[in-house]
């Protein structure tokens, strides 16, 4: 592991050493860093945190979107969501993993791959993780993945499973 | 100036790498989960209980001489680290052999996500120390090869069962479509010394549920798991896994018609009673509603007195029979805390008694395991508070 950080400062430096000659290029990449920053990092979600998540939104509504590192099925449902979202403004759409913030490195790698940097996420941070799913949705069985739309007025309707196109559009209204 | 923006710059970069150089280690330790409550347990006629889990990279078997109040020492089962799955359905497991034998089981995380191999050990000197570790597939493509199942026959046969994707990489590969992944099985006829090469259970079935084994009353072992039909219809398939005379025909046993795209993570329950009766219990949430089902199996048709066993935060149920005695319990999950529940049937599973808490846990635990003794039932339970072996009769 630490070759490779050597490795990557090393090149680094380089790249450095050549900016430093370049004031607009070094204006761009640290726009770039910036723009880079304004993404999210998973935080963490206990049992007390749970109450303002499912809180009903004041307008539209609030999407959860529960899923896996394990679970094959949870970045396409991840995606088809976000996707959703930028074309319904109104939904407030929050990623959370079932996994233990301790893999917050690899929940985030695997999130910006699938270009979800930028949806407010959410990792488990409890000693007794079924009770969280219990609060989170007394409904659900921990099978991932789970979309869990609170509305406005208060009202909740879960699916479990990836979301099919009938299925999104009825998450749409 | 410049220069100081610069290196504040850099720092991001710098953490990244690590980060990134963390990330395969710490999902090939954890396996997706960090839960290490997994465990298996086995009891031997004369009472001595055996206990296998996973301590970081190793895997450790202790044992009991008064039913679980106090564990013995450690036995490493593999003196060279290796990642191990810990977590509820894919866990290590613990059999006992005819002659003494002690075969134990897990699954090994590879760097990929997904991908596992089935690893095997046993001790042939009561546990004093097990074999080398090996892994029993003939297969070593970097892809799912995990939810092992262990079981030994009538016959002192070591079964092995898992859930292994070849099947769906070389349909992907062929751009064929392909739902879910194929269960494996293998089996050793000395012992555990060597393993036949694998065969096929089935095509298209759950990737992420544990596959319940059960021997028959002639001393076979079958295997219960859940399997895919039509359109993510995940219900459950039956098979006999032969091994004299494969194939296997694996039989439609569950129609709940729950339809998930999905990774369930409920694993089913199978325990067949001397006269042949398939007692069995299973997970669905069909129609939003999260279900506990018990039911008696008739491979290819729809199973016979079936029961609602619990609801809304009920999962994991493990089974086990006696005669006419069955015993069914689960955990009932409440926003207090976790519940060790209790139905039992003394008349062959056409009725059950109400649900009873038998034990409980402010913290976490592992899926509760069912072991028997002499007709009594006892119940395996690891919780954050530590291991214990629950009665389930009333004192």
């Amino acid at each position: 592991m630490g070759s490779g950080i050597t490795r990557t400062s090393a090149s680094f430096a380089s790249f450095v050493f050549s900016l430093r000659r370049d004031r607009a290029r070094v204006l761009l990449f640290v726009a770039g860093v910036l723009f880079a920053h304004s993404a999210f990092a998973v935080t963490p979600l206990a049992a007390d945190g749970v109450k303002a998540l499912v809180a009903a939104p004041a307008k539209g509504e609030r999407v959860i979107a529960l899923w896996s590192l394990d679970c094959a099925y949870c970045e396409e449902n991840l995606t088809a969501l976000a996707k959703l979202q930028r074309e319904h403004r109104d939904i407030d759409l929050v990623i959370v993993a079932t996994d233990s913030i301790e893999q917050h490195e690899a929940i985030d790698a695997r999130l910006k791959q699938a270009g979800l940097a930028d949806v407010p996420s959410r990792a488990y941070a409890d000693a007794t993780p079924d009770r969280l799913n219990y609060l989170i949705d007394p409904a659900w069985g921990g099978e991932t993945p789970r979309t869990l739309v609170i509305r406005a007025d208060g009202t909740r309707q879960g699916y479990s499973g990836a979301l099919d196109a009938k299925r999104l559009a009825k998450i749409a209204l | 100036m410049w220069r100081r923006l610069l290196l504040l710059c850099l720092v991001p970069f710098a953490v990244a790498a690590q980060a990134h150089e963390g990330m395969a280690m710490d999902h090939a330790a954890m396996g997706g989960h960090t839960s290490t409550l997994g465990f298996g347990a086995a009891l031997e006629p004369g009472g001595r209980l055996w206990v296998v889990d996973a301590a970081g990279q190793h895997i450790r078997v202790r044992h009991s001489d008064d039913m679980g109040r106090t564990l013995s020492d450690p036995v490493i089962v593999n003196p060279t680290p290796e990642p191990i799955y810990a977590e509820g359905e894919n866990r290590p497991k613990i059999v006992l052999g005819p002659k003494g034998e002690i075969y134990v089981s897990w699954s090994q995380p590879r760097a990929k996500p997904y991908t596992g191999f089935v690893r095997f050990s046993r001790s042939l000197d009561g546990g004093a120390h097990f074999d080398a570790p090996v892994t029993v597939h003939t297969d070593r493509a970097e892809i799912t090869h995990r939810f092992d199942s262990i079981a030994v026959d009538g016959k002192g046969r070591v079964v092995v069962a898992w859930i292994d994707k070849r099947d769906l990489e070389a349909a992907t590969a062929s751009n064929k479509p392909y739902l879910g992944a194929a269960t494996y099985y293998t089996w050793s006829d000395d012992r555990g010394a060597t393993f036949h090469p694998e065969k096929k259970i089935t095509d298209q079935s759950c990737e992420c549920c544990r596959i319940a084994l059960a021997a028959t009353p002639d001393g076979n072992i079958a295997a219960f798991f859940r399997a895919i039909y039509g359109d993510n219809i995940r219900d459950h398939a039956y098979a006999l896994l032969q091994t004299d005379s494969p194939p296997v025909k694996a039989q439609r046993a569950t129609f709940t018609q729950w339809h998930i795209e999905g990774c369930p993570h409920h694993g089913p329950s199978l325990a067949i009673a001397h006269d042949g009766t398939r007692h069995a219990v299973w997970f669905s949430a069909a129609d939003g509603k999260a279900t506990i089902w018990y039911g008696q199996l008739v491979p290819g048709k729809a199973p016979v007195h079936t029961l609602e066993v619990a609801g809304a935060g009920a999962a994991h149920a493990d089974l086990a029979v006696a005669g006419t005695h069955v015993w069914i319990v689960y955990h009932q999950q409440t926003a207090e805390g976790l519940s060790l529940m209790l139905r039992e049937s003394t008349d062959g599973g056409a009725h059950f008694t109400e649900a009873r808490e038998i034990a409980r846990t402010a913290g976490s635990a592992g899926w509760p395991q069912l072991l028997l003794r002499d007709g009594r039932a006892f119940v395996a339970w690891n919780t954050t508070d530590g291991f214990r072996l629950v009665l389930t009769e009333l004192l």
